[in-house]
């Protein structure tokens, strides 16, 4: 401990036998490198040694041990260095010999250029060099433990899927790099399934399916060539057209239209023939009789007049028939007539007067033949007519005749039915008059036995009301008494139960009385505190139903009837040994210490005693009152005296004051009950 | 009535609790027998010190005795202090 100092100071005294002895044990001696001395300033062992002790002062304490070098073991040498006398002995022994440890060999003045060893640790030298490698070391360690913590944070997190939601959120590349790997792995599983990816035609490279682009659905806007056939000829607009083409193609192939076009074809077909029909059937219908039975005459007639050649010159007179009423005749005779002028006017009267002449007279013929044939007709006419007229009479005549028979007939008839339905109702009706005459009588007569009924079912009635109130007028005459009985009889129960009762109440009093007795004697005369449990339990049970007496008995404290309580004797026989104690701690002050204490316990002892009944709040005149008051059996105000001492000698006299306490609470609670009984004594009349 | 037969309840165990007139006694007791010992034990300690280190002089274990005494007497005053005034142990102090 106290050698440190002085080595130190050693050290810097001898500067020059340090520096040789570094010459010589350069590789033990490793603190003397710091000195950093140059090699300018290094001294040649011959020449420093004298130089070296000049000019720096010898060690404080030159302790007289000789220490020979080839004693000491080498790591001690620096510890001890040897006095300059001794190193200067050092110096001129070669160092050869001195050390037996390997020493590199030394040649003079070589101590501090000479080579360092092997086990050199930092040659100054390649320090810069060393500098650049350690950063380049650096940067190489840190990539090479971020990529093993990545490859081994990548290969956890196949391992644990908490690691991995950690590494794929948030190391860069993370997620890319645990897909890869698991990827790996799921192919390596499942070699055999191929691996569908989503572009795998395209990368294939087979040949593209072109869809052109007017493919599909296209969008067009809707054109209004659908008006134009509306208005054109179609079935919408005229259904006979089509019927008509329609019969047409049913004519030419019936088999290929359809039963009801066929049909239809049909009808219009007819429709269509109709009308060449009609005209054809109108030509035929006979339009008048006489014109068409005339015509072909005058026809005739016109070519028998056109036959003949016209008469030459002559001319011809024109027709005149005054008895041609007739049109027909007279239109004949117009004809001729302008048949003539023609021929007069022709001036070929000369050709065709004869034939004129000839149809003349023709024509008067005809003429005649008509009026011949017109009376005849006419003659049959009327000769039909009164023919007819006259059947028609007859037949007349025969129908008013059937007719009228007829109408009796019926008369007849009707006469008849009409009387067997009047007799029929007549009887029918009389059957029921019959029997509603019968049901009106049973009802009269049944009426009339509830009527007969009623009335002797009164009179029962009234038999028995009246003597119901004979008898009730009997019995409140006689009976009435007897409630009166039964009154006074309830009356005496009444009376009877209220004696009783007071005498129940009388009889409770008395055992409370007697309870109370039983508790006070059991209290007076025991010589040492006793349980009274029993004696309580039996008050109570006897005045459970006492508010009074159960409070009083509540208000007693269980530790007095569970264990009893002292006699006076033993409370005064305590009061005296707890007031020997209060008398020591009487003197005592406000916070007192063991030094208070004692002198009040030894001036206590030299006090005089009081007598009497002093006047006074001290603790001794408060000694002597109680003692006083308990000798007269002043119990209550004992312990009121005692009650109002304070510090410890209350402390003291805790425990008598409340035995004093349970005690009275007895005593007074025992008073209660007693004055509680009394009273219930008194109030029972 | 017979509803209210009370069985007398079994009476508690009496509590081993100091009657209060011997409360000073007891403490005067404890303090003695603390004084005692402490004295003794300061004593002791006094002698060997004595012994060992002050080449048998007198004044260690007077020195001693005086602590073991002190020691005594501090606690004795304290037990008295606190005596007097109602143990507040287990109450919370509410202070204005």
């Amino acid at each position: 401990m106290l050698r440190a100092p002085l080595l130190r100071s050693r050290g810097i005294a001898t500067g020059a036998l340090k520096a040789r002895t570094t010459s010589q044990w350069h590789p033990v001696q490793r603190r003397y490198l710091a000195d950093g001395k140059r090699a300018d300033e290094t001294l040649i062992p011959g020449t420093g040694s004298s130089k070296a002790p000049n000019d720096i002062p010898p060690p404080p304490i030159l302790q007289t041990s000789p220490v020979s070098p080839s004693n000491v073991p080498l790591e001690n040498i620096p510890k001890s260095p040897p006095s300059p006398e001794t190193t200067g002995s050092i110096a001129s022994v070669p160092p050869k010999t001195s050390s037996p440890t390997p020493v590199p060999p030394t040649g003079t003045g070589t101590a501090t250029v000479a080579p360092p060893a092997g086990n050199e640790p930092t040659p100054p030298s390649p320090i810069p060099k060393k500098k650049s490698r350690r950063f380049r070391t650096f940067l190489l360690t840190l990539l090479i433990l971020s990529g093993l913590g990545y490859a081994g944070g990548v290969y956890y997190s196949l391992i644990s899927d908490n690691f991995h939601d950690f590494f794929t959120e948030y190391i860069p590349y993370g997620e890319d790099a645990v897909a890869y790997f698991e990827d790996r792995e799921f192919r390596k599983r499942f070699p055999s399934k191929p691996v569908t990816t989503k572009h795998h035609e395209q990368v294939k490279g087979e040949n593209k399916v072109t869809i052109p682009s007017h493919s599909g659905l296209a969008p067009r806007v809707a054109t209004s060539d659908r008006k134009t056939d509306l208005g054109a000829a179609a079935p919408h607009l005229s259904a006979v057209e089509e019927g008509k083409q329609k019969a047409d193609t049913a004519a030419g192939d019936p088999k290929i239209a359809e039963p009801s076009k066929k049909i239809t074809a049909v009808e219009q077909a007819k429709e269509s023939a109709k009308p060449e029909e009609k005209s054809s059937s109108h030509e035929l219908l006979p339009k008048s009789s006489l014109p068409q039975t005339e015509t072909p005459k005058v026809e005739e007639k016109k070519v028998e007049e056109a036959k003949p050649a016209p008469p030459p010159a002559p001319l011809i007179d024109n027709l005149e028939i005054p008895q041609a009423e007739e049109p027909v005749v007279q239109d004949i005779v117009k004809v001729l007539n302008n048949i003539i002028t023609v021929i007069n006017a022709d001036n070929a009267s000369g050709k065709y007067s004869l034939t004129i002449s000839q149809a003349k007279e023709s024509l008067s013929k005809i003429l005649t033949d008509v009026s011949a044939l017109k009376s005849a007709a006419q003659k049959e006419a009327e000769d039909k007519i009164h023919n007819s007229h006259m059947e028609f009479d007859n037949a007349a005549k025969e129908l008013v005749r059937r007719l009228e028979v007829e109408m009796k007939d019926q008369e007849n008839h009707w006469r008849e039915e009409y009387e067997s339905e009047r007799e029929k109702l007549a009887k029918s009706y009389q059957e029921k008059v019959a029997a509603e005459i019968e049901a009106a009588n049973k009802i009269y007569e049944q009426k009339l036995k509830n009527q007969l009924l009623e009335q002797s079912i009164q009179l029962q009635r009234n038999f028995t009301d009246s003597i119901r109130d004979r008898v009730e007028t009997e019995r409140s005459g006689r009976l009435s008494k007897l409630s009166e009985l039964q009154s006074e009889v309830e009356e005496l129960e009444r009376l009877t139960g209220e004696w009783n009762r007071i005498v129940d109440a009388n009889l409770k009093t008395q055992y409370i009385h007697v309870a109370v007795e039983g508790v006070k004697s059991a209290l007076e005369h025991a010589d040492r505190p006793t349980p009274f449990i029993k004696e309580l339990v039996a008050l109570k049970e006897i005045a459970s139903d006492d508010p009074v007496i159960n409070a009083a008995i509540a208000s007693i404290h269980p530790s007095a009837y569970q264990r009893g309580i002292p006699t006076t004797a033993q409370l005064i026989d305590r009061f005296r040994r707890v007031a020997t104690e209060v008398r020591k701690a009487s003197l005592l002050p406000e916070d007192a210490g063991v030094a208070s204490h004692a002198a009040s316990l030894l001036l206590s002892k030299v006090m005089f005693k009081k007598k009497g009944l002093p006047v006074g709040d001290d603790v001794e005149s408060v000694l002597t009152r109680t003692e006083v008051l308990l000798e007269e059996g002043n119990l209550d105000d004992a312990a009121r005296e005692m009650n109002s001492l304070t510090g410890w000698a209350r402390t003291l006299s805790r425990d008598w004051v409340a035995e004093c306490r349970k005690v009275l609470e007895v005593k007074q609670a025992l008073d209660v009950i007693a004055t509680e009984a009394r009273l219930q004594s008194l109030l029972v009349d | 009535m017979a509803d209210t037969t009370e069985t007398p309840k079994p009476a508690p165990v009496l509590r081993s609790r100091p009657l209060s007139e011997s409360l000073l006694n007891e403490k005067w007791d404890a303090c003695l027998a603390s004084m005692a010992t402490r004295s003794a034990l300061g004593l002791s300690f006094g002698v060997v010190f004595s012994v060992l280190l002050f080449k048998r002089r007198a004044w260690p274990a007077w020195v001693g005795l005086g602590f073991g005494a002190g020691r005594a007497w501090e606690e004795c005053d304290n037990s008295f202090k606190r005596a007097s005034a109602p143990n507040r142990d287990g109450l919370r102090v509410l202070r204005p």
